[in-house]
């Protein structure tokens, strides 16, 4: 990183999006570098060494899932992949190849600054920041391993854990359902089933409502997200 | 055909004649033994009764050979000299002339009736064939079932060979046969295109200018002409007894009809097709021009006026407009995904990708995606404990909920309560949304689900995009659910039921 501030590279090939998003990062202090392709966004990779890739899936010269994995090859920073509505398959192919999250178009400035801030805070936490998780009544300890909700211990068993785990190092990230069967039971071709049941108990036991999660999202066609 | 059957076709035909000579030699005999024992003045007369049996039973050649028979038997057995057939008293003669003119004109009147009541038989027969036919034909709706039934029906009922041809691309071709599997030979077509041609019955071997094994007759109405007809009589005569003429001249007319009769209904389907694609467009064309363009309208006018204008504001005038062109661009946003939506479903482009789907988790994240449609309502939800797990496609299940949810949303006064029940109902997974509107006219609940169909209140438009519900009806039924709409029993207010199978 050079300088204080976070800096971002914007690869997308639509001038006034790329305008709206210097604009508005400009405005919550994050620096920018723009690039138009694929080609140029791999030059000002090596040039600049962004901090975050922000990735318009439809560039004019290479595939986006491309891009990711040409990215991937030399780099583990953070993407955010820019994507159209109704086009779940893309993500999903997206995250998996990957991207950390997306942003649908269009999009509300709020949303656009809760992922990225998701995205670099996971960044910070892979350099040994921050092991915990804490919103509303829940709050989660990976280091001392305790989960709690309001005043209350909650024992977990121990699938359980390991998935609130994974969605607590990605806290705020959209996880697929192949990550966590990766992560969780070691293997991506196990029965989503299993994963649907065990996000089910968990929340039986971590939300106030579990009829109304506030905590696990689901994100449909895709896979679950912790807020 | 075999030689036996030559002959048993001659013995059939020599049968009256025989019947009268048999006939006749039992009232001789009878009349012997009545005058040994009784003296009759005129004996002559019994020998009237094997010629009017004749008559009545076989015709009028059969009672003229029963009338000579009966005269020489006559002569033979009673007049003298007896057993001779030659008359002594010229008396006699002149008796015997009578007798014979007796004899013929009995045969002539009562073979008159007879022809009558076989000509009666035979249109009996013919009516009752035509009125089968049509029975047959009149329900038949499509075109090639009609021809199919017509072919196999006349075959059946002519002894022939049929087959009907009808124009295609301008030329006149084979549309139905029976057998299936009957060939047109040249000549045959040759005579077929004459028929077309000139509408009148041409072919036969006798024909001069297109000899042919079948023979062919135009089939038209008043209106127009349909086509052509083709037999091939199967009988070795190879020609059609006059009945059956007269059966396949009044099926003629008959097919010509239905024949007509389906063209039109045809006709009056596309034209109605029509006039409903027409409707569909200029719904489509209203409905994009003003969604697209108020919601523009909107975001132009706010943002340029800030643009311009905008140190003149004060900050909450500011926020007001900037609000406005947000909340327009947003709901542009939502009409164009449902334009893309129904654009994919019109296209067959969506396939499911079905996963097993917790209906709890869909209602919720439903809910949560629709709570800033409905945030000025109060909204419940059920979810029975234990349901079971369909199959759904998560995204669609959750847009076509979404959609409902909106409606409801649209059509249900602000403070009222909205509730979503998904419960188990035999072997299928139900949502139901309830609101507490005014509930469905009955008219708008037969094009509820129609594409750009408002429901309209009054003069007020509703800003929907007159697609949502059209979208959650695809939605829902390429993942082989139904959903239907009703007013609620309880209360005003519509309910929506969607259905899933497990």
């Amino acid at each position: 990183m050079t300088g204080d501030a976070v800096l971002i590279l914007i690869v997308e090939d639509e001038p006034p999006i790329r305008r709206l998003l210097r604009t508005t990062l400009g405005a919550h202090d994050y620096r920018t570098v723009e690039a138009a392709t694929a080609a140029e966004a791999l030059t000002a990779l090596r040039h600049h060494r962004p901090d975050l890739v922000l990735l318009d899936l439809g560039l004019p010269d290479l595939d986006g899932l491309a891009l990711i994995g040409r990215i991937r090859e030399t780099t583990a920073v953070p993407i955010v992949v820019l994507s159209s509505r109704g086009d779940e398959g893309a993500k999903v192919a997206a995250l998996d190849s990957g991207a950390d999250d997306y942003v649908t178009k269009p999009f509300g400035a709020d949303e656009l600054m809760a992922r990225l801030r998701a995205a670099l805070r996971h960044r910070l936490q892979q350099q040994g920041a921050d092991r915990t998780f804490t919103s509303d009544d829940l709050s989660v300890d990976l280091v001392r391993r305790l989960v709690r909700r309001g005043p209350e211990d909650i024992k977990l068993s121990p699938k359980e854990y390991d998935i609130l785990e994974q969605l607590v190092i990605h806290a705020g990230k959209v996880l697929t359902h192949k990550h966590l069967l990766r992560e969780v039971w070691r293997n991506e071709t196990v029965d989503p089933q299993y994963l649907r049941v065990y996000v089910r108990q968990l929340r039986q036991k971590i939300e106030a409502d579990p009829s109304t999660p506030r905590h696990v999202l689901t994100e449909p066609g895709i896979g679950y997200r912790l807020v | 055909m075999a030689p036996g059957s030559y002959v048993l076709k001659l013995t059939r035909a020599l049968l009256p004649y025989l019947e009268a000579l048999v006939v006749t030699a039992f009232v001789a005999a009878g009349g012997i033994a009545i005058a040994e024992r009784v003296e009759l003045p005129n004996i002559s007369l019994i020998f009237v009764i094997p010629v009017l049996a004749a008559a009545v039973r076989h015709g009028l050649f059969a009672s003229l050979w029963a009338a000579a028979l009966a005269v020489l038997a006559y002569d033979y057995f009673f007049l003298p000299p007896l057993y001779r057939f030659t008359v002594a008293d010229p008396a006699d003669v002149l008796a015997l002339l009578f007798f014979l003119l007796v004899a013929l004109v009995t045969s002539a009147l009562a073979a008159g009736t007879h022809a009558e009541a076989r000509t009666a038989q035979r249109e009996a027969r013919t009516t009752a064939q035509l009125y089968d036919f049509s029975r047959k034909i009149a329900g038949v709706v499509d075109l090639d079932d009609l021809l199919w039934i017509v072919v196999a029906h006349l075959a059946r009922a002519l002894n022939a060979e049929i087959v009907v041809l009808m124009p295609q691309h301008g030329k006149l071709g084979s549309r139905s046969a029976f057998p299936p599997d009957a060939i047109l030979d040249d000549a045959d077509l040759a005579a077929a295109q004459r028929a077309w041609d000139y509408d009148y019955r041409v072919g036969g071997f006798n024909d001069p200018v297109t000899p042919s094994s079948r023979f062919f007759m135009p089939i038209h109405t008043g209106r127009s002409e349909i086509g052509v007809i083709g037999v091939l009589p199967l009988d070795p005569s190879g020609r059609l007894p006059p009945e059956d003429r007269d059966l396949l001249e009044a099926a003629c007319s008959q097919i010509a009809v239905a024949i007509e009769r389906l063209v039109l209904a045809d006709k009056a389907e596309k034209a109605q097709l029509g006039a409903e694609r027409e409707r569909l467009r200029s719904a489509m064309l209203t409905s994009i021009s003003h969604d697209l363009r108020t919601p523009l309208a909107s975001i132009i006018g706010a943002l340029s006026s800030l643009h311009s204008y905008g140190e003149r504001y004060d900050k909450p005038a500011r926020d007001e407009l900037l609000a406005t062109a947000l909340s327009e661009a947003e709901r542009l946003d939502r009409f164009v995904g449902n334009l893309l939506d129904m654009t994919r479903l019109d296209a067959g482009v969506i396939v499911p990708r079905r996963e097993a789907v917790e209906v709890g988790d869909l209602v919720s994240t439903t809910l949560r995606r629709a709570m800033p449609l409905l945030h000025d309502r109060v909204v419940g939800s059920v979810v029975a404990s234990e349901l079971p797990v369909p199959s759904l496609d998560f995204v669609l299940a959750e847009q076509a909920l979404f959609n409902v949810l909106d409606n409801a949303a649209k059509y249900s006064p602000p403070g009222g309560r909205i509730e979503v029940e998904a419960r188990q109902a035999g072997g299928r997974v139900e949502i139901v949304v309830r609101d507490e509107g005014p509930g469905i006219a009955p008219a708008a609940l037969e094009r509820l689900f129609d594409k750009f169909y408002r429901a309209d209140e009054g003069d007020r438009r509703r800003a929907g995009t007159g697609l949502g519900l059209a979208i959650a009806k695809g939605f829902v039924e390429v993942q082989e659910g139904t959903i239907a709409a009703r007013n609620r029993s309880d209360r005003s207010g519509a309910e929506f039921v969607m259905s899933y199978p497990l």
